[in-house]
């Protein structure tokens, strides 16, 4: 675990209910994480308590893979920051576990 | 570790580049240099009050050891006294390392870089009493100017040439490794009363704190000094001092537990300093070299 590549990022989202916006607070994390791991970061931060399950989008492109699979396709290092937003899932759940 | 002349690989900034932003580097730092140079003089001087020692025919208090054999001897062994003497003046080795990682410029550390090294550099070479290297790193650990060669204005040129801040990891552990290396090198070369300190100016991001933390202590068993510089850019939005860490620790039944912390936290250097503007470091960096002597005195 220790020995992982990490990159910063920050959550943003566009859902106007206030409960769910979390604070602009840059994040060094797994580049290794999917969108379970960041739903699960995004739920912490808020303090929910129920969970809600997010989609994340990076440039407005669906977030389908981990991090560092988006990094590589970018063409990009892991001494970026990444912006990511994330919205209340839409797709069902079962679908949503797939990846 | 890859010396320059070994390598057949240019380096990406031209010389005449590279002196016009060594002259506005030093141009930023002038007058700082100075400052930093005389506060480092009053740390750096050897701290040990001088010793009363020898056997002198004249001196300050009488060697009590030597008074028997000296009435023994009908008063001719008369080498009864104590004198004060100077301390032998300590050398150091200073290696300043700083990041050339791609973060460094995405986070706009950049100019703070520049005028960080060529402010300590100036300042060192004002105290002239050690020598000097500079080593960059990112993915690669390179040093690009030896504890064996002079600084100049045009050798702070040629470190500058090699500096573009594109590399794109950041390898902590490995820069902390491969120093400890080239100091175990230099100290072969050099005599008793040797001091090594380095200085790394980083923008501060790194992974696997706990394996650098390991190498940071092996460091201190090695009698090497280690000072971390975070360079924090001009990003108002983004300081190092609100980033969160995230982590996974295993809870009793081994399950994997999610944890956030402020990144600092586990920060696995014991000296650093966080530092905004250039003219913050002179403070900065006496402070936390007080800070060190202090708690080496105190061991
Ligand atoms: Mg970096």
């Amino acid at each position: 675990m220790s020995d992982e590549a990490q990159v910063k990022l920050r959550f943003f989202t566009r859902e106007e209910d206030e409960s769910l916006k979390v604070d602009d607070t840059t994040l060094y994390a797994p580049v290794s994480l999917k969108r379970y791991g960041l739903s699960e970061i995004v739920n912490h931060l808020l303090g929910l308590e129920k969970t809600v399950p997010f989609d994340f989008l990076i440039d407005g492109e669906l977030l389908r893979t981990s991090l560092d699979d988006y990094l590589v396709k970018k063409g990009l290092s892991s001494e970026t920051c990444l912006n990511v937003e994330y919205t209340r899932a839409v797709l069902p759940p079962s679908y949503l576990s797939s990846f | 570790v890859v010396k320059i002349e070994e390598s057949s690989l240019l380096p990406p900034r031209s010389i005449d580049e590279a002196r016009k932003l060594w002259k506005k580097s030093e141009m930023k730092i002038v007058e700082l240099a100075s400052g930093l140079s005389e506060q480092l003089r009053l740390i750096l001087e050897p701290t040990q009050a001088t010793k009363l020692r020898g056997d002198y025919k004249t001196g300050k208090r009488l060697n009590m050891k030597r008074i028997i054999p000296y009435i023994a001897s009908q008063f001719r062994k008369d080498k009864i006294w104590l004198r004060r003497t100077k301390p032998s003046k300590r050398q150091y080795q200073i290696m300043i390392a700083v990041d050339d990682s791609k973060s460094m410029s995405e986070s706009k550390s950049v100019d703070l870089a520049f005028q960080s090294i060529c402010l300590v550099s100036k300042a060192l070479t004002q105290l002239e009493s050690g020598d000097l290297s500079i080593v960059k790193f990112g993915e690669t650990i390179r040093e690009v100017h030896h504890f064996d060669q002079q600084f100049s204005t045009e050798s702070g040129a040629k470190i500058f040439q090699w500096f573009d801040f594109q590399e794109t990891k950041t390898d902590v552990k490995k820069l902390v490794a491969e120093s400890i290396k080239i100091f175990d090198f230099a100290r072969a070369t050099s005599n008793n009363d040797l001091w090594q300190l380095e200085i790394i100016i980083s923008d501060g991001v790194c992974e696997d704190h706990e394996t650098i933390q390991r190498l940071v202590r092996r460091a201190r068993e090695n009698k090497i000094m280690l000072v971390f510089v975070i360079v924090d850019g001009i990003n108002s939005n983004e300081s190092i001092m609100d980033m969160s860490q995230v982590k996974y620790v295993s809870d009793q039944t081994g399950n994997m537990q999610l944890k956030v912390e402020k990144y600092l936290d586990t920060f696995p250097f014991e000296f650093y300093v966080v530092v905004h503007d250039i003219s913050e470091l002179p403070e900065m960096l006496s402070l936390i070299l007080r800070q060190y002597f202090s708690e080496l005195a105190s061991v």
